[in-house]
């Protein structure tokens, strides 16, 4: 222990909200100084939340309030300067300010960028065309809107449902042009995408569905609209809007590792382990990363990359010193094989001794104020159901409900939710916890704790044994002895049995009590005394 | 006829005592408004109790507690404390105090432990109750003084935000104070079950709004907190000008819950994001930056007996500080403190980090004054010790304690993992407890001392909002029962020790002022005479700090409302600190997949050494059982009322199923009050908060099986 004095040198390429966080875990875990931590962000700015960008354009966030935290601690940051360049031999990153980074563990972070379609009219985005990816991106949209009464949203994913609720929230007519049937359709089955689809209508969404967009009209340089592809009963529609949001997806960042001759596929291809399959010294998290087990491009599993990386280095400082072997198939190549996929899979779901490993990092919900959508594990319209699987479903469209459970072996394995925010939040504490499920899954479908109901505050239907007074514990029967007794009002009451003389909250409850024990006992006696 | 206080919970309600037998009847008092609980009504029956302690017991060659003089008794032990001392050092005596003590008895055993044991290890079974409040709010706020407001002036609030607490259950008297924020619909509880007090914001029979409860999975009400937070500073809805004027730390905060949107935190919390969203904008809108009449959050042990239970009345802070609550009359934070004198018990010496007036043990000016009211030089005083959890698992380990002084409180039964603090008493060379009956923790000492209770000792209290108030005394105590205070002297005397030990409770209060003087908690202006005078003539109560006149001859006439000039920190401002939400140390897993909550009935307080003598009590709430969800109890195959067994990592027990669908499917909840088969603590984890060191009784991972019927 006494011979690590020279610290281990960490090299963070890209300062979004994985590098950040990932610097921020390790200052945590990191009070001896253990690691020197150098991070290059390409972009001035501080590290903000791309997550609530959509937020910022619904207008229910504010810009100020989106900042991420800044490393208090030892690691230098330098904003502003790109890497250029990685040399493994020597293990040192080249930066576009002409500085060089030696490293002993480098990590990617490099991120994604908005895909933009191949279409005319995007060979250079003109005035009034914006992916939300960025910081700019959301400021230029949201002072758009000012002069813009109409948009369009291209692409009915997760990030373009967010983005046309919130421009419609700011009042402007939207148009959400989707290419598949329903909307979210890789989260949500035809059946919850269409109920979605209604709420988005009922929103002021104009959903376009089963439409591509086929150019982007310009004149002078701005948008003015975007024409769909040429349809069965005729030419393509002309959506008329001075404002175009593209959400079509990300790409993952990786022509740096591309270039260092790293194995890229969709993104920088890591193991478990989250080091490159070509060199344990350079790891990839977030965005830029394809890990074995997949990336649907959620920030809770670049956090989740960024936590486990952090939490491995702090325990097992010093990197392997051997290539890790890698689960791999005798047909690999670029891409990892199906036995791979499969094992991952299960490893993001198999508790470990320290809870599950990845937990709660698929689940994803919509950000949309009121309306509530929420989608995790198995669940969407390309879901094949897996053997010993059961799926129940409460289908209420009229009521803009749609709830699907998903149970194998006791445990809640995925589930969609539209429309019932309560619920919603119940399945996704059963799901990332795996707590046991009830006999009869179909109670998943509804909340399991009862609405308050309102106290019985008529006597007659109150049972014996109520309590009335819980302060204390004076039941019905007890108050009815008392009345016997000869107590005639509450005064009376509370000296036979303390009732109301705790918080008093009662005093009503006793008080109707009393009238009515008084008047039935005076119409009894007036029965009996009636001659037979 | 006597006039005094309640012997339980920190609310102290006013009670006379008349007549013989000791009768009960309720005062009129700001905090209990003429109410009492089923507790206060029949707590004279403690009196009574069959079993009570009234001869001092010595454990004899044959094993059993044998009746011995008080002679006998305080030489055995001053001739073993003395022998302990000298062969393994001072720190091998420790004490464990409680606070239900006297502030005359928790400041004498302070003084004893430092002085004529000379140890640094004392520590009390408040660490259990308020360690979490205290470490937040003197760090953020530089005093910890429970509710640092007078209760009543919650009623004037529109909104109140009720974290971890029960208080319909706990301190029933005082849901009085809660009317004005139902009636404004802005009563706030957050609560994995739908507790009592979490019902009082059920709509009224009229169909009113009365608040909103919030139910979030257990061990997540710090992302609750941070969500809230997110949303008055994304919706802009905090008091800029407060936070720029009377914080620091407000920009490295708000960056720090950026990453705690609303719909992050109902996948952690299970809280709906429009819920979360709704109660931020209603604690905007009563706060009074926003036009309305007022705001409080307070806090309990719900969210406080946690690992993480600093950071979450951290975050609380910080949510009030936003707001602009804290130090503006009508508005601010609090913490409920629990016990009896949970309030005076923590400021005046008996924990391990303190002096008297809340002064620090490490900070010389404090060594300097206190030393010089004891008459000792500065340095023979110790340093910090052991906190509770640390001090108990210590105990007969090498190096350890090896022998214990337990006043005002039942450890085996209250300490987290109970099985594991059985075992580290009996490794004890000298157990020794004072106490009024036999409790579980008294039948396991070499020596137990019979001592006075509530009813037949005069001293003070400080009540959950810092007020000073008097306990008298009504009838004589029994057999041989004595004071404390004598116990404490006559110890003293016969280990030589010069330092002076009155016994008359008013002249311990008189010394206790002297120390308490300049200190954060500073009694200086007070007496039992003045509390006295002041109560006769209807004062309106004397809340600390209350420091001596001044060169006027003016008495101060004390401080309801802490921080409306500032905050007792180097810069006047309150510190807003970044805090981050980790979760429960137990965490659910494949063989302990349900949460376990634990808590309070009415009818019983703390380990029942006294509600379980009380036949009234006893009958209403016999014994302990599990509360379950229906849909959880059909899953196990457990019918209302059968027998389930409970198993954690620490240890197993067997209860009654209660259904009810007020908790969680995926949570049980087991009151602590009992010991033995059902004990709730033989399954508690004895994780510490890193800051505080307060235990994670509240919440860990449990296993819950049918016992067979034959095996019942």
């Amino acid at each position: 222990m006494s011979e690590r004095r020279v610290p281990l040198r960490v090299v963070v390429v890209g300062f979004g909200m994985v590098g950040a966080r990932l610097v921020d875990e390790l200052e945590r875990r990191d009070p001896d100084g253990a690691l020197d931590v150098t991070v290059l962000g390409a972009e001035e700015y501080e590290p903000y939340n791309r997550v609530l960008l959509s937020d910022v354009v619904a207008g229910r966030t504010e810009v100020a309030a989106i900042g991420m935290p800044l490393p208090a601690g030892r690691a230098r940051v330098l904003r502003g300067v790109a890497a250029a360049g990685i040399d493994r031999a020597a293990r040192v990153v080249l930066a576009d300010d002409g500085t060089a980074h030696p490293y002993d563990r480098l990590v990617l972070a490099t991120g994604s960028r908005a895909r933009v379609p191949d279409l005319p009219g995007l060979e250079h985005l003109p005035a009034g065309v914006h992916a939300l990816r960025t910081l700019d991106d959301a400021r230029e949209i949201v002072a758009a809107t000012l002069n813009a009464p109409r948009a369009v949203v291209v692409g009915g994913g997760v990030l373009g449902v967010e983005a046309a609720l919130g421009l419609a929230a700011r009042g402007l007519q939207v148009a959400l042009v989707h290419g598949a049937a329903t909307p979210m359709d890789r989260q949500l089955d035809a059946g919850a995408g269409q109920v979605l689809a209604a709420a988005l209508e009922a929103a002021g969404v104009r959903v376009v569905a089963g439409a591509r967009p086929a150019e982007v009209l310009v004149v002078g340089g701005r948008a003015v609209g975007v024409r769909l592809a040429r349809g069965a009963e005729g030419p393509g529609e002309v959506l008329a809007a001075g404002l175009v949001v593209l959400a079509c997806g990300t790409a993952p960042d990786v022509a740096l590792a591309a270039a260092a001759g790293l194995t890229v596929d969709r993104g920088v291809v890591v193991g478990h382990d989250l080091a490159s399959v070509d060199d344990p010294h350079v790891h990839a998290v977030g965005d830029c990363a394809q890990p074995p087990e997949g990336s649907r491009g959620l920030v809770a599993e670049g956090w989740d990359q960024a936590r486990r990386l952090a939490e491995r280095w702090a325990t097992t400082p010093e990197p392997p010193a051997a290539h890790r072997v890698h689960l791999r198939g005798p047909w690999e190549g670029a891409g990892p094989s199906a036995a791979v996929r499969l094992g991952a899979v299960l490893a993001t779901r198999t508790p470990t001794d320290r809870g599950v490993e990845t937990r709660g990092t698929d689940v994803v919900k919509v950000k949309a104020g009121a309306l509530s959508v929420v989608a995790m594990g198995a669940c969407g319209a390309g879901r094949t159901p897996a053997p010993g699987e059961r799926a129940v479903r409460l289908a209420d469209p009229a009521a803009g409900r749609w709830v699907e459970a998903v149970v194998a072996d006791g445990a809640l394995v995925g589930a969609t939710c539209v429309g019932d925010a309560r619920v919603a939040a119940d399945l996704t504490a059963a799901y990332t916890r795996r707590t046991p499920v009830p006999a009869d899954p179909a109670f998943l479908l509804l909340t399991p704790v009862a609405p308050a109901t309102a106290p019985a505050t008529s006597p007659e239907h109150m049972p014996d044994d109520a309590v009335v007074c819980r302060c204390n514990g004076v039941t019905k029967h007890d108050i009815a002895c008392a009345v016997d007794d000869g107590a005639r009002d509450v005064p009376a009451v509370a000296r036979a049995t303390r009732a109301t003389t705790g918080c008093g909250g009662c005093a009503d409850a006793v008080g109707g009590l009393c009238g009515w024990l008084a008047r039935s006992r005076a119409a009894e006696g007036e029965t009996v005394a009636e001659p037979v | 006829m006597t006039a005094t206080h309640c012997p339980y919970c920190a609310l102290q309600c006013a009670m006379s005592l008349d007549g013989t037998p000791v009768a009960v009847t309720p005062r009129d008092f700001p905090t209990n408004r003429g109410g009492l609980c089923q507790k206060g009504w029949t707590s004279a029956s403690v009196l009574r109790a069959a079993d009570r302690l009234t001869v001092p017991l010595v454990r004899g060659a044959d094993g059993e507690l044998a009746p011995a003089s008080w002679d006998d008794a305080l030489d055995l032990v001053a001739g073993r404390l003395a022998a302990i001392a000298a062969e393994s050092g001072p720190g091998a005596v420790a004490v464990f105090g409680g606070g239900g003590l006297t502030n005359e008895k928790a400041y004498a055993l302070g003084k004893f432990a430092r002085t004529v044991l000379c140890t640094p290890n004392i520590d009390y079974n408040g660490r259990f109750c308020m360690a979490s409040a205290a470490a937040a709010a003197n760090r953020s706020l530089g005093a910890d003084r429970g509710l640092p407001f007078p209760l009543a002036d919650l009623g004037g609030a529109d909104a109140v935000l009720l974290l971890g607490s029960n208080v319909a259950e706990t301190m029933p008297p005082s849901v009085q104070h809660l009317a004005g924020a139902r009636a404004a619909g802005g009563l706030v509880v957050v609560d994995p079950r739908r507790s009592a007090t979490a019902r009082l914001t059920s709509p009224s029979a009229d169909g009113a709004e009365q608040g909103v409860h919030l139910q979030p999975v257990p061990g997540t009400d710090l992302a609750v907190l941070l969500g809230l937070l997110h949303v008055v500073l994304a919706e802009g809805l905090a008091d800029a000008a407060y936070v720029a004027e009377r914080t620091t730390g407000a920009d490295a905060v708000a960056r720090s819950v950026a990453a705690w949107w609303p719909e992050r935190v109902e996948a952690v919390s299970g809280v709906p994001a429009p819920e979360l969203r709704r109660v931020a904008r209603l604690l905007a809108a009563a706060s009074p930056s926003r036009g309305g009449r007022g705001a409080y959050v307070l806090t309990g042990r719900g969210v406080e007996q946690s690992t993480q239970g600093t950071a979450t009345v951290t975050a609380a802070i910080n949510l009030a500080l936003a707001l602009g609550l804290v130090g503006r009359a009508g508005s601010g934070y609090g913490a409920l403190t629990g016990q009896g004198n949970g309030q005076g018990g923590r400021e005046h010496g008996q924990k391990a980090d303190q002096l008297p007036g809340y002064r620090k043990i490490d900070d010389p000016a404090a060594r300097a004054h206190v030393a010089a009211v004891w008459g000792v030089p500065p340095g023979s005083l110790p340093g910090p010790g052991l906190p509770a959890v640390a001090l108990l698992r210590a105990l007969g380990t090498p190096g350890g304690p090896r022998a214990l002084l337990v006043h005002g409180s039942n450890v085996v039964v209250s300490a987290p993992d109970a099985t594991a603090v059985r075992a580290r008493l009996a490794a004890l060379d000298l157990l020794v407890v004072c106490d009024v009956v036999p409790s579980e923790t008294a039948l396991l000492a070499d020596v137990v001392l019979p001592v006075t209770q509530w009813a037949e000792e005069e001293g003070t209290m400080t009540s959950l909002e810092g007020r000073v108030i008097r306990r008298r005394k009504a009838v004589d105590a029994p057999g041989e029962a004595r004071s404390e205070l004598w116990v404490l002297a006559e110890l003293a005397r016969r280990l030589g020790s010069p330092v002076a030990f009155p016994t008359d409770p008013a002249a311990v209060f008189d010394e206790l002022a002297r120390a308490s003087a300049g200190g954060v908690a500073d009694y200086a202006g007070l007496s039992h005479a003045r509390l006295d005078a002041h109560e006769a003539a209807d004062g309106p109560g004397l809340h600390w700090p209350v420091p001596a006149a001044g060169p006027d001859g003016a008495a101060h006439p004390g401080t309801p409302r802490l921080f409306l000039d500032g905050f007792p920190t180097p810069g006047g401002r309150a510190r807003m600190v970044p805090v981050d939400h980790v979760g429960p140390s137990d965490d659910l897993r494949p063989d302990a997949p349900l949460w376990l909550v634990t808590g309070r009935v009415l009818q019983h307080y703390q380990t029942g050494a006294q509600t379980h003598r009380v036949p009234e009590l006893e009958r209403a709430v016999p014994g302990p059982y599990v509360e379950l969800h229906p849909l959880l109890g059909a899953r196990l195959g457990t019918p209302d009322g059968a027998r389930v067994r409970l198993t954690t990592a620490r240890g197993t027990t067997t209860v009654a199923a209660r259904w009810t669908d007020a908790i969680r499917p995926d949570t049980v909840f087991l009151p602590f009050h009992w010991s033995g088969e059902g004990s709730a603590n033989l399954l508690t984890t004895d994780a510490v908060d890193p800051v505080s060191a307060m235990p994670e009784f509240k919440v860990c991972a449990v296993n819950v099986v049918p016992v067979p019927e034959e095996a019942a």
